[in-house]
């Protein structure tokens, strides 16, 4: 097994630096390449420990079976680094997001260039997985979102990563800018991870998404078929666009939640309330719409109006 | 001067922990039916140029419908919302500034939704059914844009709309995925009549560029038979009509200080220097930019760090070309 740090696409900023673009890579054989993708968004970081918790445990094969690495990995922790070093979500200077570059263009303007930078990379691998961790108000229980288009070849993948929850949604036309749309689109398969919270690092959820990946890389052909892995023990439940219930602000104030994320809810438990910091009492009641299961919480205590506060996939009759 | 009652509201809204906030419009002209004519600007909050013109139309247009012009008269209903993202504008943020959120990528909104999406809500409900509508941006921080309209696959009506501004040029553009979560393309999907124009930059007022959007905006509620009696100035210089593969990105593969002495507006020939580029440590020239085509420059880069990839100018030509991909028609600053 060869392990590598390489820098694949630098850009020239204004004095002196250049910023880069890097990846390590895990090679064994000639078998399928998986890759991991994280940190469009300067403000998402859990993706970024995912790939570290990977790095441990392929630095661990290399040592005690270098042969079970069949394939090869690459680790992508960090497509917008200069937004993770300046904590911002979108690109520095340019104030956009990322991911609504795709696929890019290699002499277009710099954000387009970076997309086109990461796409040459990462096509014709047998599997792109881009983690994002929500944002800084939002805590997301481990999933993968997978847009309705893509299926049929994407839920399966899905199914064997020790996640909770597989969410298939419609696309809107302003995703069709993603890296993972347009990865889909050119025939990579790319499934889209969301978990955890901005500007944290959640890791129990790392440790579960880095036993998802090892347990697909073995089923893709990319570790060998009889490594031992630890087991995989969370089966998702599958949403779509049909139960999945939205929570937003009734008024604006502070989000209290009084349940933990990720529980059973029944229709109409009281989920947290909306206050005032200037007076006792309750702006708003924040209840349950339906029986269900809570998988996205507020964590940012703020709220304007329309604020989303949680969402509930509810039970399917 | 401010008429003593308040001014309509597209949308009320309480806050976390100050008082209460309003998107606030004027309303001028005859009532009586869905408005002639919708203007917008301010959707992000540090474009002031279309803000500022547009409250000093709406004070021109109250004075006019208030009878202080004699002989000038106000014959159709005009709906003028100066800043869509008032708290940005506030604050001097482009986004929301609550969660960064681009008001301009959140229509056609939802009354139920995201605080963004309650606003491009009420944005459309407010403007999708005027005959007209205009929505005013100048750019961003780094780029000045020539005072221009922008069509998306226009309809002919539109074209002909599009002269009556007076502004040197009408650019036309595909329609990209990104362009669908925009007001323009909200106003589009409602049928009727939408114009974008941009001027200037972001971050500042360019008072040429905004007495030149004033006595357009002035000049085309005249022709929209909307304004009668009022006569600016002269008319201005021949409107110039380019397709989506008559734009000419220049951009730039080095990085450092950019230094032009240009102005937008001015024709360039092939060949011509648009500006200069040094080293950002040393301070050796690094580059002189050279305009690979003859045309009319529409914009030029004002921000003069420079990075590897950076839009330096943008050529309107004659000719179409077929070289050119479509990443770089995507909207910049808007």
């Amino acid at each position: 097994m060869q392990i590598r740090q390489e820098t694949f696409f630098t850009l020239a900023l204004p004095y002196r630096e250049r910023l880069a673009l890097e990846r390590a890579v895990f090679e064994g054989g000639e078998g399928p390449r998986l890759a991991v993708v994280s940190g469009i968004h300067g403000d998402e970081l859990e993706g970024l420990y995912v790939c570290q918790r990977l790095a441990a445990r392929l630095e661990e094969l290399a040592k005690q079976r270098p042969e079970a690495l069949l394939g090869s990995v690459e680790l992508y922790p960090a497509l917008n680094p200069l937004g993770l070093d300046t904590l911002e979500r979108g690109v520095p200077i340019y104030e956009v997001d990322l991911n609504r570059c795709f696929p890019g263009h290699a002499e277009g303007l710099f954000p387009h260039r970076l997309a086109d930078a990461a796409m040459r990379r990462l096509a014709g691998a047998a599997l792109v997985i881009d983690i994002h961790a929500s944002n800084v108000y939002l805590r997301e229980i481990p999933q993968v979102r997978i847009a309705r288009a893509f299926e049929g070849r994407l839920v399966p993948l899905a199914r064997s990563m020790n996640l909770d929850l597989i969410w298939v949604h419609e696309a809107s036309t302003v995703l069709e800018h993603t890296i993972a749309h347009s990865l889909n689109a050119a025939g990579t398969p790319c499934l889209v991870v969301e978990m955890g919270v901005g500007m944290r690092v959640t890791p129990a959820y790392a440790e579960q998404v880095t036993t998802g990946i090892l347990h697909l890389a073995r089923a893709l052909g990319v570790l060998a078929g009889d490594l031992e892995l630890e087991p995989a023990d969370h089966a998702p439940l599958v949403a779509d666009d049909g139960n999945v219930h939205y929570l937003n602000a009734e008024t604006s104030g502070m989000f209290v939640p009084c349940v933990e994320h990720w529980i059973a809810v029944r229709r109409g438990d009281l989920l947290g309330r909306i206050v005032s910091p200037l007076q006792g009492q309750t702006l708003s009641e924040v209840r349950s719409p339906c029986d269900g299961v809570l998988f996205t919480l507020r964590e940012y205590p703020l709220v304007y109006e329309g604020s989303l506060l949680a969402r509930l996939m509810a039970a399917k009759r | 001067m401010k008429s003593g009652a308040p001014e309509p509201v597209l949308l009320h809204m309480t806050a976390p922990t100050r008082e209460d906030f309003d998107v606030p419009c004027h309303d001028l002209g005859p009532r009586g039916g869905p408005p002639q004519v919708a203007l917008v600007a301010g959707v992000h909050g540090n474009e002031l140029n279309g803000v500022f013109v547009l409250a000093r139309l709406a004070s021109f247009l109250r004075q006019v419908a208030d009878g202080g012009r004699p002989g000038a008269e106000l014959l159709g209903r005009v709906v003028v919302v100066p800043a869509v993202n008032v708290l940005g504008l506030n604050v001097r943020k482009r986004a929301w500034p609550f969660d960064g959120t681009d008001v301009n990528r959140m229509f056609p909104g939802y009354d139920g939704g995201e605080t963004t999406q309650r606003i491009a809500s009420a944005v459309l409900a407010a403007t999708a059914q005027a005959r007209w509508r205009i929505d005013i941006h100048s750019s961003n921080l780094d780029f000045e844009e020539l005072p221009q309209v922008r069509l998306f696959e226009p309809s002919d009506e539109e074209r002909e709309a599009a002269r009556w501004l007076g502004l040197p040029a009408v650019i036309e553009r595909p329609v990209t995925p990104l362009l669908t979560a925009t007001l323009a393309y909200a106003w589009r999907q409602r049928g009727g009549r939408g114009l974008v124009v941009q001027a200037g930059h972001a971050g500042g007022l360019q008072p040429a560029h905004c007495e030149r959007l004033f006595r357009a905006l002035v000049d085309f509620l005249e022709r929209a038979g909307l304004l009668v009696g009022v006569r600016l100035a002269e008319p201005e210089e021949d409107v110039h009509a380019f397709g989506p593969r008559q734009s000419f990105p220049l951009i730039s593969e080095q990085a450092g200080w950019f230094a032009s002495r240009l102005e937008v507006g001015q024709w360039v020939q092939a060949g011509e220097g648009i500006g200069y580029v040094y080293d950002g440590f040393h301070g050796d020239l690094v580059a002189e930019v050279r305009s690979p085509v003859s045309g009319l420059l529409s914009g030029i880069r004002r921000h003069p760090l420079l990075c590897e990839g950076d839009l330096v100018a943008r050529v309107l030509i004659r000719e179409e070309v077929s070289f050119l991909p479509d990443t770089y028609l995507m909207g910049h600053g808007q």
